[in-house]
């Protein structure tokens, strides 16, 4: 027998005849449907003063003219200034570019590294598996800049890495690595691999291992039942963590300034943008370089979800 | 009366300064992304929206009562980090200020660079409202005169600062960005030249060319001040920066790029680029004087500072009183105070920047004949320096800034330098 709306609770129909004994059902699915929208409100209401209005706001001063401390006292004028986002791509595209190159460079060195040490722990790490994870999110319990401040003193020119490696004479006198891109991405990528190594254990973990012992029953060997059998069910982890890390790393600002800041290739735009809006004043433009930046990581992750295979671009989407 | 931490009964003066707070500079303070970022949130872009009721350019300072018999009992006073007095958790100048006039005093120390800072009071003073603060300390150049043009800063009443008139230095009284003190009044001032480690440099530099030059520095060791280095470099190439126009700032930038491009080159610096120069990752760099004395004279690290051949930069940072202020009688009379002899050698002792008040050079060097051993000594140094005292031979030598006063000039200039960095 096929089922109608009416049987389902909470579809029933407005207005329906029903008898006696099902009217009950109408009143409960009022109730859900009122719970559900209360459930739904704080979270909502917080989404919408904290990230819709702002972006209205940022979207309107992008379109808008004027801004300038002077003439205008900072105030901005609406008057849907196009142009605002040729001059702020057309100045500094290649800031956008190098962004994404240094967030796809630790992105790509993230998962290396945060692949192996995930898998080990949730293949091997037994009643150890909790632990070991835990050690992986202890730098979360020490603030994002205090961390990346403590590079300057790994990476410093003289410092604990290479000051006993120059007094060695390993390292020539002017070698150097902080104020360097190579800094910048090294920052990215230590700060942002708890990110990546959460997804992937988390997919990891999940693999039913009895599949991995039927591939080697069927004589896959060791790495062929990982590439045939692991990788492919980890896929959902593994573009987690790409989302996860790539697209915040992108628009990275305390990484850049602190461990790259002012030397030769290393402003992001992250810092364009803290500077247009924070030392220029010029808002109309802080803010199309801050939509050009959000709209091209939307577009990018879609791009990847799509290439990659997750059927929901919502996830990437809410992710960019 | 003032009250000395140096000179309490039964505490010594290396014990009064142990127990008192790490001497740092103001200036040394790195920018931290995390709060420079959460600025850029919504109170930026509000003000950025918001209809100004005080229209921009009209110049029109709201009148003050400066009244003595009208002034608060409170003032708000803002200010950079340890950039006073202070002795166990008090600021001894401002509590000597509550004895005497009976108005306590807020100190906030909550400005690290004057862009964010003024963008952080911005939605307030578009608004034609009170910002919560009597004084602010702002540097001369494009902010002090955005807010002196919008009518932002109170104009202040010249009859009613003795103290200023009576001891206020040459180059404190009326700078020409700003005629008269009409707005401001000198906080503290200091020199941008070059500061270098003497342990790490080849040999003493002498020119701000000398920067880029690997006889005098190692490959990958100079830094450069973003916000000054374009004066300092004008000056330094024979252009007053006060009256320099788009051509100037070209040859500064070509300079400027050189550098940038030069072996000896390491980074380019907002602030913080003292941490670099005490851990060694500097040899020289542009340098601001009070840094580089305060590591010199009080922990003894091999720095010194130059005034290159061709000059330094002056800047100065003024107490200006915000439009709307609620006790501008007050504010007034508190700014007058710090130009008490007494009280300004307070400060001075404590921040080793030029103070405004010349007297105090003598004062220092009186406390230093009470004194012994090496307090003695370094109280000795900070009254002989020429940085700090600056005789008028070594102020013919340096100049103020260019004072950007519109929005063209402001677009110009930044698109000019900043790009520099942002390569």
């Amino acid at each position: 027998m096929s089922q109608t709306t009416a049987d389902v609770p909470g579809l029933i129909p407005e207005g329906m005849e029903l008898p006696p004994a099902r009217k009950g059902e109408r009143a409960l699915a009022r109730r859900r449907r009122l719970a559900a929208y209360l459930l739904l409100f704080p979270g909502g209401l917080y989404l919408v003063i904290g990230f819709v209005v702002p972006l209205i706001i940022i979207v309107i001063t992008s379109l808008s003219s004027g801004g300038g401390l002077f003439s205008t006292g900072g105030a901005t004028t609406f008057t849907w200034e196009f142009s605002n986002y040729s001059t702020a791509f057309s100045e500094h595209w290649q800031i956008y570019v190098r962004s994404v190159m240094f967030a796809g460079i630790a992105t790509v060195i993230c998962i290396g590294l945060a692949y192996p040490m995930a898998y080990w722990i949730a293949f091997y790490g037994g009643k150890w598996k909790a632990t070991l994870f835990m050690l992986i999110l202890v730098p979360f319990f020490v603030s994002f800049v205090i961390r990346t401040v403590q590079w300057n003193f790994i990476l410093g020119t003289n410092g604990l890495l290479f000051g006993p490696l120059k007094n060695l004479g390993l390292l020539s006198e002017d070698f150097r690595v902080l104020k360097t891109p190579v800094a910048v991405i090294a920052g990215i990528t230590y700060n942002y691999m708890p990110f990546a190594a959460l997804p992937l254990y988390v997919a990891l973990e999940r693999i039913d291992r009895r599949l991995v012992e039927a591939a080697k029953d069927l004589y896959a060997s060791k790495p062929m039942a990982f590439r045939k059998v692991v990788l492919p069910l980890s896929v959902p982890g593994i573009f987690a963590a790409v989302i996860l890390t790539f697209v915040p790393a992108t628009g990275d600002y305390i990484n850049s300034v602190i461990l790259g800041g002012g030397g030769p290739g290393t402003t992001m735009i992250g810092v364009l943008i803290q500077s247009y809006f924070l030392v220029q004043h010029e808002y109309p433009i802080a803010a199309a370089l801050s939509v050009i930046l959000m709209v091209s990581m939307l577009v990018l992750a879609i791009a990847y979800a799509r290439v990659l295979g997750t059927e929901d671009d919502t996830i990437a989407a809410a992710a960019a | 009366m003032t009250i000395d931490p140096q000179q309490q009964p039964g505490l010594s003066s290396a014990l009064a300064r142990g127990m008192t707070s790490r001497r740092m500079s103001r200036r040394n303070m790195i920018k931290l992304g995390g709060a420079s970022v959460g600025t850029l949130s919504l109170a930026s872009i509000l003000a950025a929206c918001s209809k100004s009721s005080t229209p921009g350019g009209s110049n029109a300072a709201p009148a003050a009562n400066f009244d003595p018999a009208t002034a608060g009992d409170h003032i708000n006073f803002s200010n950079w980090p340890l950039y006073i007095d202070k002795a166990h958790g008090t600021y001894p100048s401002l509590d000597a200020f509550t004895k005497q006039y009976d108005i306590s005093v807020t100190y906030n120390d909550e400005i690290n660079d004057n862009s964010s800072f003024i963008g952080e009071i911005l939605p307030q003073l578009r608004a034609g409202q009170d910002t919560k603060r009597d004084i602010i300390v702002i540097t001369n150049g494009e902010y002090l005169a955005g807010l002196i043009t919008n009518g932002w800063a109170t104009e202040l009443d010249a009859s009613r600062r003795p103290n200023f008139d009576a001891n206020a230095a040459s180059w404190a009284k009326s700078p020409f960005y700003d005629e008269g003190n009409r707005f401001t009044m000198a906080w503290q001032s200091g020199l941008t030249g070059v500061g270098y480690n003497t342990e790490l440099a080849h040999k003493p530099p002498t020119k701000l060319d000398d920067l880029m030059s690997t006889d005098y520095f190692p490959t990958g060791s100079v830094g450069v001040l973003q916000s000054d280095a374009p004066d300092l470099v004008m000056i330094n190439l024979g252009i007053d920066p006060k009256t320099s126009q788009q051509a100037e700032w070209d040859e500064a930038a070509t300079w400027l790029k050189k550098l940038r491009d030069s072996d000896t080159f390491y980074a380019a610096y907002d602030q913080g680029y003292v941490d670099d120069l005490t851990a060694k990752n500097l040899a020289g760099t542009m340098a601001w004087s009070g840094d580089v004395l305060y590591y010199k004279i009080w922990e003894n690290q091999p720095f010194d500072f130059i005034v290159p051949e061709n000059g330094a930069l002056l800047w100065i940072d003024n107490m200006v009183i915000p439009a709307h202020s609620a006790n501008p009688a007050g504010a007034l009379e508190l700014m007058d105070w710090f130009y008490k002899p007494d009280i300004a050698q307070m400060v001075t002792e404590w921040v080793l920047y030029m103070s405004p008040v010349p007297a105090v050079q003598g004062l220092i060097d009186e406390h230093a004949k009470k004194e012994s051993g090496k307090y003695a000594d370094q109280l000795a140094q900070t009254a002989e320096s020429p940085m700090l005292w600056p005789d008028q031979a070594l102020l013919d030598r340096v100049s103020l800034g260019r004072n950007i006063t519109t929005d063209d000039e402001s677009k110009a200039w930044h698109a000019t330098f900043d790009s520099i960095w942002q390569q």
